[in-house]
């Protein structure tokens, strides 16, 4: 059932909570928003992986996350589907 | 004119947070003799400030913010400290010493600066002060000296952009966002009690073993409160962001900083610290919600978050900093920095004098090996400040004693500025130097970069 989670239904997500996160408008995150050029602070992308873990059981840093990963919600969200299917 | 202020608008109830610092720089204060009593933010610009501009500007706020006069006093019905605001005397002023010095003496600032943040202020309901020091007509550094109880680091850097936002004419707009009150919060008591048992726990872990510590000497022999700073180039910023991103995994600078921080210690003083078995780190969280910098503007909205590491001669930094990576998720899921604001709520009701004895007790009284903060969300970066182009803002934190020494790094428009602040006595001036060589040189060493791992 895990894998019935579609990559688009991630980065949907994703850009929802990232959007929520900042208090900006919904809709003004993309799967291919520069997530660097935000400024997300520490605590936001803590608390970010906190919501990857919960919704998706996805530890992201024990699964091996790249910097490069978390350029984009698009790369991101493919991080977490390469961890679930590990 | 003098108006007497609602109730409701004249007190603003401390939160366990604003407490917790007050009971902090109280039992700092006594233990070195009032020499660092506060912090201090520094910003440098292009060209010659106007002492009457910024005299007209620093009026028009002390007039506009009462929060800025208040004092701390206890509600004596439900025990509970606040902030007691009363319309300040016709005379209340934010002090503000000017010094001009020629170009070959531009060097002597920084003993200027130092002075500054070590001179108590001169009553119960002063908390700012400033020192304006032009350099010729090339340069004007401005210093601002912040009571923590009033302001937090983040606050006190917005509190330059409210002087350049009063200087353009906006302060009337934005004096309305800024929240100077604060309901008691008396409240969620068994929330707070959870959270209470959280942190005690988790200072009974931390105090299981022996905490790495500098020697903290009697008051009389402390000295005086000396800062360090350097700057890193853009360039060498740029590079370090990037390597620390792909060193652990994640944009986060905390951890590969604080791990070199760690070994920039163990490096300078490996002989001379009180025997332990792993470093004990304060660092520090700042709580504020996107988008709510002018609410929050005055006083604390941080907590602290401890990060210990045990460190073998063997260890390598990146495994360091790894170790502390997943401390910091971990303690962010436990979510140590809101159980603090939480449990710190329940201590409201002891008096400075008794708060400050029990935070002896923290790591057997040794405190921590050292406060470190990375503080990359700042919260002013524009690009000119009193229609002069700004260069540079620096934050020379509070000296908490012990541990007597706070290492922290800020960032402003993309440059990261390196700050040792430490307490003559604590830590000689050549050993201070050699820890800000070692940090930095671990900061920018090549071995650290992925190509070269």
């Amino acid at each position: 059932m895990a894998n019935a989670i579609t990559l688009e239904s991630i980065q949907k997500q994703l850009c929802s909570e990232i959007a929520s996160m900042l208090s900006m408008p919904s809709g003004s995150i993309t799967p291919d928003t520069d997530l660097p050029a935000l400024g997300i602070s520490s605590l936001t992308f803590v608390s970010l992986l906190l919501f990857i873990e919960q919704n998706f059981g996805v530890n992201l840093m024990q699964v091996g996350l790249k910097i490069d990963d978390t350029k984009s919600p698009r790369r991101l969200a493919a991080a977490i589907q390469a961890g679930r299917a590990a | 004119m003098s108006l007497t202020l609602p109730y409701s608008r004249s007190r603003r109830y401390l939160t366990g947070i604003d407490w917790f610092i007050s009971a902090l720089a109280h039992q700092s204060t006594r233990r070195n003799n009032r020499v660092a009593c506060y912090s201090q933010t520094v910003l440098d610009v292009d060209g010659a400030l106007s002492e009457t501009a910024i005299r007209g500007t620093l009026d028009q706020i002390s007039d506009r913010f009462r929060v800025i006069h208040g004092r701390i006093a206890r509600d004596w019905l439900n025990l509970a400290p606040f902030w007691k605001m009363t319309p300040p005397p016709k005379d209340a002023v934010i002090p503000l010493r000017v010094v001009d010095l020629p170009e070959e003496r531009e060097d002597h600032a920084e003993v200027l600066f130092s002075e500054h943040a070590a001179v108590p202020f001169d009553s119960p309901s002063r908390h700012l002060r400033f020192l304006l020091v032009r350099i010729g007509q090339r340069r004007s550094r401005l210093g601002m000296v912040f009571d923590h109880s009033l302001l937090d680091a983040f606050g006190a850097e917005m509190f330059f952009w409210l002087i350049d936002e009063a200087f353009k004419g906006h302060l009337g707009e934005i004096s309305r966002r800024v929240r100077q009150t604060e309901s008691a919060h008396l409240d969620h008591w068994m929330r707070r009690f959870r959270s209470g048992r959280t942190i005690n726990r988790l200072l009974i872990r931390l105090g299981k073993q022996d905490t790495i510590a500098l020697t903290i000497p009697r008051a009389g022999t402390i000295r005086r409160l000396r800062v360090l700073q350097e700057s890193l180039s853009r360039e060498e910023s740029i590079r370090l962001r990037q390597w620390a991103g792909e060193e652990i995994g994640v944009p986060l600078l905390l951890p590969s900083a604080a791990a070199r921080a760690i070994l920039a210690m163990r490096r300078v003083f490996s002989g001379t610290f009180l025997p332990g078995s792993q470093f004990l780190v304060f660092t520090s969280a700042n709580l504020r919600a996107p988008g709510q910098q002018w609410e929050s503007l005055f006083f604390n909205h941080f907590s602290l978050l401890p990060l210990t590491l045990a460190v073998e001669p063997t260890t390598g930094v990146k495994e360091m900093a790894i170790v502390l990576r997943n401390q910091f998720f971990e303690r962010m899921k436990d979510k140590i920095p809101w159980a603090m604001q939480d449990a710190t709520m329940l201590g409201r009701i002891v008096p400075l004098w008794i708060a400050s004895r029990l935070l002896r007790l923290v790591a057997k009284g040794r405190g921590c090996s050292f406060y470190f903060a990375c503080i990359r969300d700042t919260g002013f970066s524009p690009e000119s400040f009193m229609g002069l182009p700004t260069r540079q803002l620096v934050h020379q934190p509070l000296v908490f004693t012990p541990p007597g020494l706070n290492i922290c790094m800020t960032e402003f428009r993309g440059t990261f500025n390196l700050v040792i602040s430490y307490l003559e006595g604590v830590v000689d001036d050549s050993s201070a130097a050699q820890l800000m060589a070692a940090f930095k040189s671990l900061l920018l060493e090549p071995q650290c970069e992925p190509a070269s791992r």
